[in-house]
C-alpha cells in the first residue's frame, strides 16, 4: 500500500469516526430529532447481521438465513438475562459465541451445498429456527420473553466504566452509541480478516473450492471457520436489538429480515467490506424517510430500489471504482 | 389414507405447475425470480375480474390472465433482467432486482385491488364421494387442468423448435449460442412462459382457494422449497419436488398429528437433512 | 464508509424530504390535533391494519367536515398520522419512536403481540397512551399502565361463546386449529383452558398451520376424522378464515365452527359462499339490529371513501371515539397522558354506534388486568348468513 492510499484511508476512517460519533449526536441534538437514535441504532445492528452475510457471500455462499441467528442469539441473551440473572454485558458475547458454536454444527453439512441450494436450506434454517423458538418451554414459546432490564452499569474496581441505561434521559442515546461502537468494532474486524492470510484463503476458496483444496487449503474449515464468524455478527446484532426493544417473540427475526439482509450486501455492493452498512443505511433509512407517502409508500421505496439496480447493479459503493473492484 | 394421498397428489399437481416456472427462469436466465409468487397473485386477481367480477366464462379469463403475465414476464425481461445481467459482475445481483419487483408488484396489487382475501364462484359444484375419499369435483378439475398443462409444457419443450433451443440454453448457454440459438429472444420467450405459468397456476387456484395480495412473498418461497428438493433448473426436478413437497404435507400432517405443534419444523428438519445428503436435490445441475 | 457514500446517503435524504413535502397535508382554519396509527397495511396481514386507518380516516374526515371536534374551548382537525410496520416488531419502534418526534400521544396499534410487546420501552419513556389489538395479559396489568385493549380479548369471548354453544346448541367436544404464530396459538391455549373449565371436552389441541398455507385440506383431515362438536379456529387471520371453513365443509365436517376474532362477510361470501353458513364470530356494532343511524353513515362514508367497506371496522370504529371522548371530558389530556390515566377511571359516555341508547363508552378491564386498561366495545357474537352477519347474543365485558 503506497503512502497517499494509507493516506487517504486515515482520513476516510477520520471521517466516519467524526462523522458517527460526533457529527451526528451533535445533529440530532440541534434539530431534536431523537427518534433517529433509534432509526441509526437499527441501522448499525442490522448493518452488523448484513456483515455477516456479506463475509457468506465472501467465500462463495448466499446466505438468506441470518435471521436465524440474530433470533438465536437475541433468545441466548434474553433467557441469560431473565432466567439466569446474568448482566446484559456477559450475555452479550456469549450470545455472539453461542450462535457462533450452534452454526459450527449446522454448518458442517450445509456448508457442502452450494449456489442456489444453501441458499434455500439457509432460507428454511430460519423458518426452522422461529419454529423451535415456538415450541422449546425455556423461550416460552408463543408468549415470547418481555419485560426484560435495560443494560445495567459496567463496574471495574469501583469506577463505573459505563453508567446504566436507566439513568438516561434518553434510553435511546446510549444504544445509539453501543450498536454505533459495536458497529465499528465489527466492520474494522471484517475489513483486517478480509485482507489477512484467511482472508486471501476465503477468496480464493470463492473462486474456485476444487483448486483451494487442491493446494492444500482446508476448505471444510475455513467454510465453518467463515459461517461460525458470520453467525457471531449476527447472534450481536440480535441480541442488542432485544435489549432495546426488552422483548423477543419468535417472529422477532424472520425470513423477511434474512432475505434483507442479503439485500443490503447486494444494495452495497458485493465487492465492498463496507457496502452492506451503507446498503443498510439506504434499505432501512429510506423506508422510514418513506412514511409520510403513506399508502405509496412501498410502491415508491421498490421503485427506488428496482432503479438504483439498473444504474448501479454492482451496488451503490461501485459508482466511484468502476475497475478497481476489491475492497 | 386414501384421502390422504388424494390430498397430497391434488396438492402436487398444484405445486409442480408452481414450481415449473420457477425453474424454467432458473434454468435459462441463472435468475432466481423471488417475484414468481406476485406473478401468481396477479394471475388470480386478473381471472377475479374477468371470471368473478365480469362473469366472463373461466376459460376466457385463465387466457386472459396467461396473457396479461406473460406480456408482464417479456417486458421485465427485456427492460429490467437483460439490462442488469449484462452490467453486473455477479450475476446473483439479481437477486436484489427480483426483490425489488416482488415489492413493487406486492405494493401495486395491494394498491389495485385491495387487502381482502377474494374468491370467485366455483367453476363446478359437487362432490365425488368413493368409500372413503372425498373430493370436490371443482379440485379434480383443476388438478386435472393441471397436469394437462404440465403435460403440453414437457411436450413442448421435448418437440418444438423453441423447446429444444431452450433446453439447449438451459444446458449451456455459450454452446447454444455458439450454435446459432439466438439466446437474447429464447430468454425472453423463456421468462415470459415462466411468468405465464405462474400466472396460469394462480388464475387456476382462485378457484379453489381464493386469492389475497399478500400470498406472494409466502409462495414464492414455497416454490423455492420444491425447487430445491426436486433440484434446480431441471424440468423433472420441479415436478418432483412438487409432488414430494405436497405429499410431505398431507402424509406429514397426518402422520405428526400427535405430534401437534412440531409437525412443520419436523417437515422442514428433514429437508434439511435430505439436502445435507443429496446437495443437488433429486436430479439438479450443480450450480455454485 | 466514505465521503462519497456520505453525500450519496445526503442525496437520498434530500429527494426523500422533497417527497415528504409534497406529501404534506393542506393547512386548515383550526389547529390539528394528530392522532397517530401503528400496524401493518402491506403483506400477508394487510387487511388487519387498513381496516384500522380506514376506521380512522374515515371518522377524522366526517368530523372535520362538520368543522372540526371540540375539546374544552378549542375546536380541532384531526390529523391521522400512520406507519407501516410491516408487521415488524423493530420497524413497530421505529413508528412509535416517529409518533413521540411529532409530539404525538395517541397512538392506535400495533395489530399482533410482538409489535405491542416491542413500544412498550418506548410509549412508555415518551408518554404515549397507545390501543394494541393484541392481547398478551402483560402489556395491561401493572406495571405496565400505557396500554389499552382496543377490542374484546379471546379469553374473555372465547369463554362467553363456548357457554353459549354449550347450553344452546348442546356441544359436547371442541376441536382447536390455530396457525404456527405467536397470536394464534397464544389465544388457542386460552380458548383450550376456558373450553376445559367448562367442561367441554377437548378432542384436538395442538394441531397448527403455516400462515401461508393455501390449501387446509390436509390440515383438516384429521381433525375432521375426531368429529367434534365445535371447531374452533383460534386467532385466525380473515383471509384464511373461509379458505379452512371450505376445506372442512368438503371434508364433510358437519359440527359448528367458531372464532374469537372479527371477520368480514363479503370476504366469507366469496371465499365459502354457502359453507360459510352458521359460522360464528366477533363483532363491534356489526348486526343492522343493534347498530344505530350514526353507525350506518359510518359505513356509508367508509364505503364511499374507498369502495368497499370491510366488516373488521365495526370494532375498528371505537378507538379513535374513545380517545377524542376522553379529551372531551378531560381537555388537559391533550398534552398529559397523566391526566387521561386519570380520567379513565371515571369516564362514560354515550356509544353513538349502537341503536340502544343506554350503551356507553367506557373503560373496562379491572377482572383481567386489574386496572381499567380496555376499551368496553359490546361483545356481539354474530352468526355468517348467506352474506350477512347476524346477531346470537351481544354481552358485556368487565
Amino acid at each position: 500500500m503506497t503512502n497517499s492510499r494509507r493516506a487517504g484511508s486515515v482520513a476516510a476512517v477520520a471521517v466516519f469516526l467524526a462523522a458517527v460519533f460526533v457529527a451526528i449526536p451533535l445533529a440530532i441534538a440541534a434539530t431534536g430529532r431523537t427518534d433517529l437514535y433509534y432509526t441509526l441504532s437499527s441501522v448499525a445492528l442490522l448493518a452488523i447481521a448484513s456483515g455477516g452475510v456479506w463475509l457468506t457471500f465472501y467465500i462463495g455462499r448466499i446466505n438468506i438465513g441470518q435471521g436465524a441467528w440474530a433470533l438465536v442469539g437475541g433468545y441466548a441473551s434474553a433467557v441469560l438475562v431473565t432466567t439466569y440473572g446474568w448482566s446484559f454485558w456477559l450475555s452479550l458475547p456469549v450470545a455472539g459465541l453461542f450462535c457462533a458454536l450452534m452454526s459450527m454444527l449446522v454448518g458442517l453439512p450445509i456448508l457442502r451445498l452450494r449456489g442456489v441450494y444453501f441458499s434455500m436450506v439457509t432460507l428454511v434454517l430460519t423458518e426452522v429456527a422461529r419454529l423451535t423458538a415456538l415450541a422449546l418451554p425455556i423461550t416460552n414459546g408463543a408468549r415470547g420473553i418481555t419485560s426484560i432490564p435495560t443494560p445495567g452499569a459496567i463496574r471495574l474496581f469501583g469506577v463505573t466504566l459505563v453508567p446504566g441505561f436507566e439513568t438516561f434521559a434518553n434510553r435511546n442515546a446510549p444504544f445509539y452509541f453501543l450498536s454505533a461502537a459495536m458497529m465499528t468494532l465489527c466492520f474494522a474486524g471484517l475489513w483486517r480478516l478480509v485482507h489477512s492470510r484467511l482472508g486471501r484463503l476465503f477468496a480464493a476458496m470463492r473462486q474456485n473450492e476444487e483448486l483451494a483444496s487442491s493446494m492444500g487449503v482446508n476448505v471444510p474449515l475455513l467454510r465453518v471457520v467463515a459461517y461460525a464468524i458470520s453467525s457471531f455478527l449476527g447472534g450481536i446484532g440480535g441480541a442488542i436489538f432485544v435489549a432495546i426493544a426488552q422483548s423477543i417473540y419468535p417472529s422477532s427475526f424472520t425470513i423477511n429480515d434474512s432475505v434483507n439482509f442479503m439485500l443490503n450486501c447486494f444494495l452495497g455492493g458485493l465487492g465492498f467490506v463496507f457496502g452492506p452498512m451503507l446498503g443498510t443505511l439506504v434499505l432501512y433509512f429510506g423506508w422510514d424517510l418513506l412514511f409520510q407517502t403513506g399508502q405509496y409508500q412501498l410502491l415508491i421505496y421498490s421503485g427506488v430500489m428496482i432503479l438504483l439496480m439498473l444504474v448501479l447493479p454492482n451496488g451503490l459503493l461501485s459508482l466511484r471504482w468502476p475497475s478497481r473492484g476489491r475492497p | 389414507m386414501e384421502q390422504v394421498i388424494a390430498n397430497g397428489l391434488y396438492l402436487g399437481a398444484q405445486y409442480a405447475l408452481i414450481a415449473l416456472g420457477l425453474t424454467l427462469i432458473f434454468a435459462l436466465m441463472n435468475v432466481l425470480n423471488f417475484a414468481h409468487g406476485q406473478m401468481y397473485v396477479l394471475g388470480g386477481f386478473v381471472v377475479y375480474e374477468v371470471y368473478g367480477l365480469m362473469k366472463l366464462p373461466f376459460v376466457v379469463a385463465l387466457i386472459a390472465a396467461a396473457a396479461t403475465l406473460a406480456v408482464l414476464g417479456a417486458v421485465l425481461e427485456r427492460f429490467l433482467f437483460r439490462t442488469v445481467i449484462r452490467r453486473s459482475e455477479r450475476e446473483e445481483s439479481t437477486m436484489l432486482l427480483a426483490a425489488g419487483v416482488a415489492y413493487f408488484l406486492d405494493a401495486a396489487i395491494l394498491l389495485i385491488f385491495g387487502e381482502k382475501q377474494r374468491g370467485v364462484r366455483k367453476i363446478v359444484n359437487g362432490v365425488f364421494m368413493w368409500d372413503n375419499l372425498i373430493l370436490p369435483w371443482d379440485r379434480i378439475l383443476v388438478a386435472g387442468l393441471a397436469i394437462a398443462f404440465i403435460v403440453a409444457f414437457i411436450l413442448m419443450m421435448q418437440y418444438t423448435k423453441p423447446g429444444r433451443a431452450m433446453r439447449a440454453m438451459a444446458q449451456d448457454r455459450t454452446a447454444a449460442q455458439l450454435m446459432g440459438v439466438p439466446v437474447a429472444f429464447y430468454g425472453l420467450v423463456g421468462f415470459a412462459l415462466g411468468a405465464m405459468l405462474a400466472g396460469l397456476v394462480g388464475g387456476l387456484l382462485v378457484t379453489i382457494t381464493g386469492v389475497n395480495s399478500g400470498i406472494g412473498g409466502p409462495i414464492s418461497i414455497k416454490a423455492f422449497m420444491m425447487v430445491m428438493i426436486g433440484g434446480a433448473g431441471v424440468v423433472g426436478g420441479a415436478i418432483a419436488g412438487g409432488f414430494i413437497l405436497g405429499m410431505l404435507e398431507s402424509v406429514g400432517l397426518t402422520v405428526l398429528h400427535s405430534y401437534g405443534d412440531v409437525t412443520y419444523l419436523v417437515i422442514f428438519i428433514a429437508m434439511m437433512i435430505f439436502l445435507a445428503i443429496r446437495p443437488n436435490g433429486l436430479m439438479g445441475k450443480p450450480w455454485g | 464508509m466514505t465521503s462519497h457514500s456520505t453525500v450519496r446517503a445526503g442525496l437520498f435524504g434530500l429527494a426523500s424530504l422533497i417527497a415528504l413535502a409534497a406529501a404534506a397535508p393542506a393547512d386548515a382554519a383550526n389547529p390539528v390535533l394528530k392522532v397517530g396509527f401503528v400496524g401493518v397495511t402491506s403483506g400477508p396481514a394487510a387487511a388487519w391494519g387498513t381496516s384500522n386507518v380506514r376506521s380512522m380516516q374515515t371518522l377524522a374526515e366526517w368530523w372535520n367536515s362538520q368543522g372540526g371536534v371540540k375539546i374544552g374551548d378549542k375546536t380541532y382537525d384531526i390529523d391521522v398520522v400512520t406507519f407501516d410496520d410491516q408487521k415488524d416488531p423493530k420497524r413497530a419502534i421505529a413508528g412509535m419512536e416517529k409518533m413521540a418526534q411529532e409530539g404525538i400521544h395517541y397512538v392506535v396499534g400495533p395489530n399482533v403481540d410482538d409489535g405491542a410487546a416491542a413500544v412498550r420501552p418506548v410509549a412508555e419513556k415518551a408518554g404515549i397512551i397507545y390501543f394494541p389489538y393484541a392481547f398478551p395479559k402483560e402489556l395491561y396489568t401493572k406495571p405496565a399502565s400505557n396500554a389499552v385493549l382496543g377490542m374484546v380479548a379471546s379469553y374473555q369471548s372465547g369463554p362467553a361463546i363456548y357457554k353459549y354453544l354449550k347450553e344452546k346448541k348442546g356441544v359436547k367436544s371442541v376441536a382447536f386449529v390455530a396457525a404456527n404464530e405467536s397470536d394464534p396459538l397464544s389465544q388457542r391455549d386460552s380458548g383450550v383452558a376456558a373450553a376445559k373449565a367448562l367442561g367441554l371436552t377437548v378432542v384436538a389441541d395442538k394441531d397448527t398451520y403455516q400462515n401461508d398455507t393455501r390449501d387446509f385440506t390436509p390440515v383438516l383431515t384429521p381433525i375432521v376424522k375426531l368429529n367434534p362438536d365445535l371447531l374452533v379456529l383460534s386467532g385466525v387471520a380473515p383471509a384464511n378464515a373461509p379458505l379452512l371453513i371450505r376445506s372442512a365443509r368438503e371434508l364433510g365436517f358437519k359440527g359448528l365452527i367458531s372464532t374469537e376474532t372479527a371477520q368480514d362477510a363479503k370476504v366469507l361470501e366469496e371465499g365459502a359462499g354457502e359453507l360459510a353458513n352458521g359460522f360464528i364470530s366477533v363483532g363491534g356494532a356489526s348486526t343492522p339490529a343493534i347498530r344505530s343511524k350514526a353507525m350506518e353513515e359510518f359505513i356509508a362514508r367508509y364505503t364511499k371513501k374507498f369502495g368497499e367497506y370491510n366488516d373488521e371496522s365495526n370494532t375498528k370504529v371505537y378507538a379513535l371515539q374513545y380517545i377524542i371522548d376522553t379529551l372531551k371530558a378531560d381537555p388537559k389530556a391533550i398534552d398529559s397522558v397523566d391526566e387521561f390515566k386519570k380520567t379513565i377511571d371515571g369516564f362514560s359516555a354515550a356509544n353513538p354506534y349502537l341503536k340502544d341508547e343506554s350503551a356507553k363508552l367506557h373503560y373496562v378491564g379491572d377482572t383481567s388486568f386489574g386496572q381499567k386498561r380496555q376499551l368496553a366495545v359490546p361483545l356481539v357474537v354474530n352468526e355468517y348468513k348467506d352474506g350477512k352477519f347476524e346477531t346470537l347474543f351481544v354481552a358485556n365485558v368487565d
